[in-house]
């Protein structure tokens, strides 16, 4: 069951960030019922047998948390969900770094893009400690993963220039 | 008499391929742990050189890669808490605790005993139930597999989840997600956000990488690696006695290999069900006929045997709907059913009598297989188990830029690598919110399936939803769907009346 009790010093819990997921889900139910308003049956009808069921759990969700905070059990707080630690941490700049990855593999390929990646991420955990071997680790990777993604399984992974010369080498 | 006598000349026939399975059983197993490289895509990778070998080498080359890719998608579950597939699912539960206590090794010990040992159980058990087993199928129409697979997602919400509602709300959404795409019928396009990608529904590599790697990896971002000081110690001056120790503690549960596997032989037959479900199944089953279910999550051999063991059961269960009547019961053994049609072998009743030795030989390779698993897995769990002792800050960048590849393999567009970011912060806020990430992904997995079933149920009756409570099967299953959704909170009552009955007594 849930867990409302109060902390030790009697102060209510942060609840808001559970709220963040069903509230979501009621949206996305709700954006998926108009695009099928005017679909035929057969696209409707599996659709609002889940969704349903699935806004009326929101929905008891949302009322037993209301009462939480009603009866001063919880309150809206967000707890540690974002924190100055994310940032301290590096995960904020690493994920910044993984949309970038993303973008930018397909122009500059695997090799270069994961490097570089690789380089910068593991520089930011480590606070920049020894470089050298930061770079050696993340070039060490770079091989194996070509090794193992483009000459062990013949993968189709994502081309630069660094694939395109070694296919001329090779 | 004159059975086993064959069964014995297959088996040693089976065992002279010691040199394709001894390799095929290492490549079936990176290719399991590692996410988006599934023992199916792997087959369909080296097509070219299964079609040009010889039949009864290109079937014990596709059998050893498909059972030890079981065993490896294990390996990441315990050590890291991503599972290489679906089916490693409810590994991490109790695996992933013991690695973090610095038991990584003997998880891994169990897990290679549980897995071999359960797969070996329920291949010899399939051989001679083939023709009983064979009729399961028969008996699960459209209307039964609608409640095995809400059954499905309520076993998780219950398991997975510290409050069920929020473990519901999970396994609905992720129905919801993976019914995303076009209707089965008219193609109408349905919650794509307007992305031609998602319009053949959402897919599941993708899911799991983000779900699993990339929330896993932004979470640990801010420790020093994943076992304590202490722990690291422990393992850095690691002897063989932890593998010995892990090999004893599985042993001397081999009951609860026994049944939990046979769990995973049981729905490895129910065409769609799959292991992702029977590993919940099973790890569910056992909590509750455990005399200590509390020490279940927090690093409890049981707790991983169970999933373990039922996984691997899968394996010989997908194949006899494929033996028996010629229906690929998942995605390698539709494979398997075209090399050998290649081949010209064809599955189905009279597989038996035109072709025992490719029949029989089917299973006798598998117990080949899982016997050669463990002797080139054990041996190998000590050094495995160091991937725990690689600091995070190296660690985490590996799992995000490698998993985000293995999410682009199987179809080949950018706009799943973007998937699996998307995934990965509904990962992670679902983790830090407490509701939990397996959940989402089973209802993904299902979501499809579901609905193919619900739209025929409703086809059948012309529409009357009470169709649903048509069968007698179907309602048996609805109420222990009721049940295990109830049992928690009822046994955690019992419980705590029972220990305030014991208190008043002293």
């Amino acid at each position: 069951m849930a867990d409302h009790t109060p902390s030790r010093d009697g102060e209510p819990q942060p609840i808001g960030a559970q709220l963040i997921i069903p509230i979501a889900a009621i949206i996305f139910t709700l954006y998926y019922f108009w695009t099928i308003v005017d679909a035929p049956w057969t696209a409707q009808v599996s659709a609002f047998f889940v969704g349903c069921i699935l806004l009326i759990l929101c929905a008891i969700f949302l009322v037993r948390q209301a009462l939480a905070v009603r009866h001063g059990r919880a309150n809206l707080g967000i707890g540690d969900l974002v924190t100055h630690a994310d940032v301290r941490s590096g995960r904020l700049a690493i994920f910044v770094l993984t949309v970038l990855y993303i973008v930018v593999i397909q122009w500059t390929g695997f090799a270069i893009t994961t490097f570089v990646f690789l380089f910068l991420s593991i520089a930011i955990l480590t606070r920049g400690h020894r470089l050298g071997l930061v770079g050696l680790v993340s070039f060490c990777m770079v091989i194996a993963g070509y090794l193992l993604f483009i000459v062990a399984f013949d993968v189709r992974i994502p081309h630069g220039p660094f694939e395109v010369l070694m296919q001329k080498v090779f | 008499m004159g059975e086993i006598a064959t069964f014995g000349h297959l088996f040693l026939e089976s065992l002279s391929y010691w040199w394709v399975i001894i390799p095929s059983v290492l490549l079936g197993m990176v290719v399991g742990a590692l996410p988006g490289f599934s023992a199916a895509n792997t087959i369909i990778v080296l097509l070219p050189l299964t079609l040009a070998m010889p039949v009864e080498v290109g079937l014990i080359f596709m059998i050893a890669i498909y059972c030890s890719s079981h065993m490896g998608a294990g390996i990441p579950a315990i050590l890291v808490n991503i599972p290489g597939t679906a089916g490693a699912a409810a590994t991490p539960l109790d695996g992933y605790p013991m690695a973090k206590q610095g038991r990584g090794q003997q998880a891994l010990a169990i897990s290679f005993i549980a897995s071999c040992l359960g797969g070996l159980l329920t291949t010899v058990m399939a051989l001679f139930a083939m023709p009983l087993l064979g009729q399961v199928g028969y008996y699960m129409h459209s209307v039964e597999l609608i409640v095995v697979m809400l059954f499905g997602i309520s076993l998780i919400a219950t398991i997975a989840a510290g409050d069920t509602l929020k473990g519901l709300i999970a396994g609905f959404l992720g129905l919801m997600i993976g019914a995303i795409g076009s209707d089965y019928v008219y193609a109408t396009p349905r919650a794509t956000f307007g992305f031609l990608e998602l319009y053949d529904g959402v897919p599941v590599i993708p899911v799991l990488v983000g779900l699993f790697a990339v929330s896993e990896a932004f979470l640990i971002m801010d420790q020093t690696s994943i076992v304590s000081e202490e722990n690291q110690a422990t393992i850095r001056h690691g002897t063989w006695a932890a593998t010995f120790e892990g090999m004893h503690i599985a042993l001397t549960r081999w009951w609860h290999i026994v049944w939990t596997s046979i769990i995973g032989l049981v729905v490895g037959v129910i065409p769609g069900a799959g292991a992702s479900i029977a590993c919940f199944v099973a790890y569910q089953q056992s909590r509750s006929f455990s005399k200590t279910p509390e020490l279940y999550t927090t690093g409890h051999p049981e707790g991983l045997i169970a999933p373990e063991a039922a996984n691997n059961g899968v394996t010989s269960g997908t194949l006899v709907p494929l033996l028996t009547l010629g229906i690929p019961g998942g995605e390698t053994a539709a494979i398997m059913l075209i090399v050998l049609q290649y081949h010209g072998v064809n599955f189905g009743p009279t597989l038996f009598q035109l072709h025992p030795e490719i029949g029989y030989g089917v299973f006798t390779a598998m117990t080949v297989t899982y016997l050669m698993m463990l002797a080139t897995a054990l041996p190998i769990a000590r050094y495995m188990s160091h991937v725990t002792m690689v600091p995070i800050a190296y660690l985490a960048p590996l799992i995000v830029s490698f998993t985000l590849l293995g999410a682009f393999v199987p179809r080949q567009y950018m706009f799943d690598m973007g998937l699996a970011v998307i995934f990965g912060v509904i990962g992670y806020l679902a983790r830090k919110t407490g509701y939990h990430v397996a959940a989402i992904l089973i209802g993904v997995i299902l979501g499809p399936l579901l609905e193919q079933y619900f739209l025929r149920a409703l086809k059948e009756s012309n529409g009357d939803i009470m169709v649903l409570f048509s069968s007698t099967l179907g309602n048996v299953l609805w109420v222990a769907l009721i049940i295990s959704l109830l049992m928690p909170t009822l046994l955690a009552k019992w419980r705590a009346d029972t220990a305030g009955v014991a208190l008043a007594g002293k």
